[in-house]
């Protein structure tokens, strides 16, 4: 288990349409969070088809990358709704009385929360804090 | 191998319930009352191991378990070993709760529930088979549905697409004269007691419709009499009924299509006689007396008895005298009373057990937090964060805005970008401002009111191009605010996109006569002016710099991506280092806007308040054709108002918040915010006057105070401007 990474990329708010034809550069894992809102982490371009669309450098999100073993002994216990089996998956809620991201891969889960909670998640969910030399890497890509 | 009961050993063999073994030692778990051994009843709860009101019948008996009797009358104490320091105490309870998602979940392993199980597995559906002697306690089932369960090791939260109650049907326990002595057991407990090699002595087997006492010596029931008039001596009488009552308690608790009762759970039995003597609530030790008496008193209906008399709400929460209830009623009221609602939990819990799991609302941290712990602030929660109330000295901060610069994290602000073809259109309905006269690079403080023109929040609209714009919000109010314009947008179809920036953006405001000397150091050779706004690097951080003022001096709120927060304010800290540059506060910040006659949504107003209430009306143009609230405001313009907001002074400290206004000996209202303000060299307040004539002279504190124009401070807002 690792100290979580800050996870930066773009948000991006369009028309549905939009998004679904949107276009990242970079290393990206795309949150579609939303139906008319994206979160591509790993993303410094976007090209998205709709003049009025919202493309915002995001910050906010810090992530810990659990293995399965990891995630069912220190998360799963406390997520109340179905978790996604298929793969790659996202799913958003309450878990622990925090809203996070989850982001199931092949191998390993992105548990993915704002900034401003990891402090709760530390607490709550008995994982490492964000560790001051990772702090520091605010530019850090996260590798999917 | 051995226990300890009330601090004497007890001897038991393997399989052996807590109860078994007691009674195998000629003693009661109790101090007396018929005995089920199938946890329907609480005739057997004890306090085993620190946890009071365990049923023993249910709790395998193992060496160096520590079982006390809860004391004959009452209730055991409470253990209140509290924590030391509850503010530091550990947020996680002693107890996890691990979850399951299944198809079905069955409740009971007998033959019902066994039967139903197979039959849905034909079928292919997934099945989890909960029973309390696979030590699977179900203490509740709550709509979703959600089945909790209590196991040996953790709480088990089953979330189901349906549940099937299979949980059977319970014997009858005895209520009649003498229901309370010990050595009474039901049948089904004899039968048990039996196959564990239990001596019951002498018994005597009586059904419960031909029963009409119990008789006994020291507690210990010795002789049975029968309704026929018949006595039969005996060590142990056994009770026998011919009819059953259904063990629905779980399936009262939930009304949910997805869960249902089946077997003898379900079914219907005849009801016992009416009670006329005895114990019918040995949980709370009520009488077929105190029924009658709450009956004379007009609680003539099962559910207001139930309340009245507290049968039913104890232990086994009608497990025992839930038929005799039914009868009771049924027997006054000349119809079958049908059974009380059910509620969890259906076992007690402890604490621990209940609370698994959940959790204090969270606070945010600011990406400053740690800056401010440095630099010795004192945390406080507002607003939903995690917020600096002092840095140690509210004065030195306080002064510092006034008469220097001063630094105060605002990241907290609600905070949207809203662009598209309807932009202005849309913030034109949502604020009662006029929006579209805006020029770019130009903000405007707005009011956001409620349909019943209440305001529910304040904050700035900022145009940065024709149809793009960035609003900002209060910090407590931001979720909501947040909600509402998506909410309101969504409602009118308009063609909006929306994103919010809260927790994306930082936002320090850089604050007092030296700020824009401040920015100038760090990068920013001009400034905007007042209510303008732009974006620049600063110290080499894009920024988006509102010039506006809560403070009554100069501010510049700083809005940045969240990741540069602590180098934006460590460059900012150091640029001002020779300037005195401190930090300042909420408790500083209070003040500062009081001075000037700020209102603060939530501190100042009420849930009510209108602009005019707030003497805002300036902030409101009823000449647009629309906003929301408008209709409202149009409707009561005419109409009297009592209440208004009014700003006062007085000599001398200030006094607290909330402190009642008196005109005569008649209070008039209440005092929101108070300062005593060293600047002005008096007391300010905000306060409400809710009677007329609105007086111009008060009394607060048992001093006068007098009735001031807002704001206190640079009435004019050449500072603000400077």
């Amino acid at each position: 288990m690792h100290a979580p990474e800050r996870l930066d990329g773009l948000r991006v708010v369009a028309t549905p349409d939009a998004l679904d034809h949107a276009w990242f550069e970079g290393d990206v894992v795309v949150f579609r969070i939303a139906h008319d809102e994206v979160i591509a982490f790993g993303a410094v371009v976007a090209e998205v088809p709709d003049e009025h669309a919202i493309v915002e450098r995001e910050t906010a999100f810090v992530g810990w990358g659990l293995s399965y073993p990891e995630f069912d002994d220190l998360v799963a216990r406390h997520v109340e709704w179905p978790l996604p089996t298929e793969r790659p998956a996202l799913a958003q809620g309450m878990a622990a009385g925090l809203p996070v991201k989850l982001w199931f891969e092949h191998d390993r889960v992105l548990l993915v929360v704002s900034s401003g909670f990891a402090h709760e998640v530390v607490e709550r969910f008995r994982l490492p804090a964000f560790a001051e030399s990772v702090k520091k890497q605010d530019t850090r890509r996260m590798r999917a | 191998m051995r226990f300890a009961l009330d601090d004497q050993p007890v001897d038991f063999v393997d399989g052996d319930s807590v109860a078994v073994a007691v009674v195998r030692s000629g003693q009661h778990p109790q101090h007396g009352g018929a005995l089920c051994l199938t946890g329907d009843c609480g005739n057997c709860s004890a306090d085993v191991d620190g946890v009071p009101f365990t049923r023993t019948c249910l709790t395998p008996a193992r060496p160096g378990l520590r079982v006390r009797r809860h004391p004959a009358v009452g209730g055991p104490p409470l253990q209140l070993d509290a924590p030391k320091n509850p503010v530091q105490s550990p947020v996680h309870a002693g107890v996890e709760v691990h979850r399951r998602h299944v198809d079905v979940a069955v409740i009971g392993a007998g033959e019902s529930g066994t039967a139903e199980a197979a039959r849905l597995r034909a079928d292919g559906r997934e099945v989890l088979v909960l029973d309390s002697g696979n030590g699977d306690d179900v203490v509740g089932v709550y709509p979703g549905p959600l089945v909790v369960v209590r196991t040996p090791e953790h709480m088990l939260h089953v979330h189901a697409h349906e549940v099937v109650i299979a949980t059977g049907a319970a014997e009858v326990h005895p209520v009649c004269e003498g229901n309370m002595l010990r050595g009474i057991v039901l049948a089904g407990a004899a039968d048990l007691l039996r196959s564990k090699g239990v001596d019951l002595g002498t018994t005597v087997t009586v059904d419960i419709a031909e029963l009409a006492r119990f008789e006994g010596d020291d507690g210990r029931v010795s002789r049975v009499v029968f309704a026929d008039g018949r006595t039969e001596a005996c060590d142990t009488a056994i009770v026998a009924s011919r009819t059953k009552a259904p063990r629905d308690l779980l399936a009262r608790m939930v009304s949910d299509p997805n869960v249902r009762v089946v077997g003898p759970a379900a079914q219907r039995f005849d009801l016992p006689p009416a009670p006329v003597d005895g114990f019918v609530c040995p949980c709370s030790k009520i009488t077929v007396g105190d029924l009658q008496m709450v009956w004379d008193k007009g609680f003539q209906h099962l559910e207001l008895v139930k309340r009245a008399a507290l049968c039913g709400t104890g232990t086994c929460q009608g497990g025992v005298c839930m038929p005799h209830l039914r009868s009771f009623v049924s027997d006054k009221q000349g119809v079958e009373a049908a059974p009380f609602t059910g509620r969890p939990a259906s076992r007690q819990l402890t604490i621990a057990e209940a609370a698994a799991d959940v959790f204090l609302d969270p606070f945010r941290r600011s990406a400053l937090h740690d800056e401010h712990l440095k630099l010795g602030a004192q945390m406080d929660r507002f607003g939903g964060w995690w917020r600096p109330w002092n840095y140690g000295d509210a004065m030195r901060e306080y002064w510092a805005v006034r008469e220097g610069v001063s630094l105060g994290d605002v990241s907290t602000l609600g905070k949207m970008i809203v662009t598209g073809p309807d932009v202005v259109e849309a913030l034109e309905r949502l604020y009662p401002t006029t929006i579209a006269d805006i020029r770019p690079g130009r903000s405007r403080y707005v009011l956001l009111l409620n349909e019943r023109g209440h305001l529910i929040d304040d904050g700035m609209v900022c145009r940065e191009s024709d149809d793009r714009f960035v609003l900002t919000f209060t910090s407590g109010g931001a979720a909501f605010a947040e909600a509402w314009v998506r909410d309101w947008i969504d409602t009118w179809g308009l063609d909006v996109r929306i994103m919010d920036r809260t927790i994306s953006h930082g936002a320090i405001n850089v604050t007092g006569p030296l700020a824009g000397a401040l920015l100038q150091r760090v990068g920013v050779a001009e400034p905007p002016k007042f209510l303008q706004h732009r974006h620049a690097a600063v110290a080499g951080i894009d920024c988006h710099i509102m010039r506006l003022s809560f403070t009554g001096e100069a501010s510049f709120e700083l809005h940045h991506p969240v990741a540069h927060s602590v180098e934006l304010w460590q460059a900012l800290m150091e640029a001002g280092r020779d300037m005195n540059i401190t930090p300042h506060g909420l408790q500083a910040l209070f003040a500062l806007r009081l001075e000037k006659g700020h209102v603060i949504v939530g501190m100042d107003t009420e849930l009510d308040s209108t602009p005019r209430r707030l003497n805002m009306d300036w902030a409101v143009k009823m000449d647009k054709p629309d906003f929301i609230g408008r209709t409202a405001l149009a409707r009561t313009a005419d109409l009297p108002d009592r209440r208004r907001l009014f700003g006062f002074t007085m000599d001398g400290p200030a006094p607290t918040e909330g402190a009642p206004i008196y005109v005569g000996d008649r209070i008039v209202g209440h005092v929101a915010s108070t300062f005593t303000s060293p600047i002005l060299g008096t007391a300010v307040m905000l306060g409400w006057q809710k009677h007329e004539p609105w007086a111009d002279t008060v009394t607060i504190d048992g001093r006068p105070a007098t009735v001031a124009h807002t704001p206190f401070y640079d009435p004019e807002g050449a500072r603000a401007r400077a």
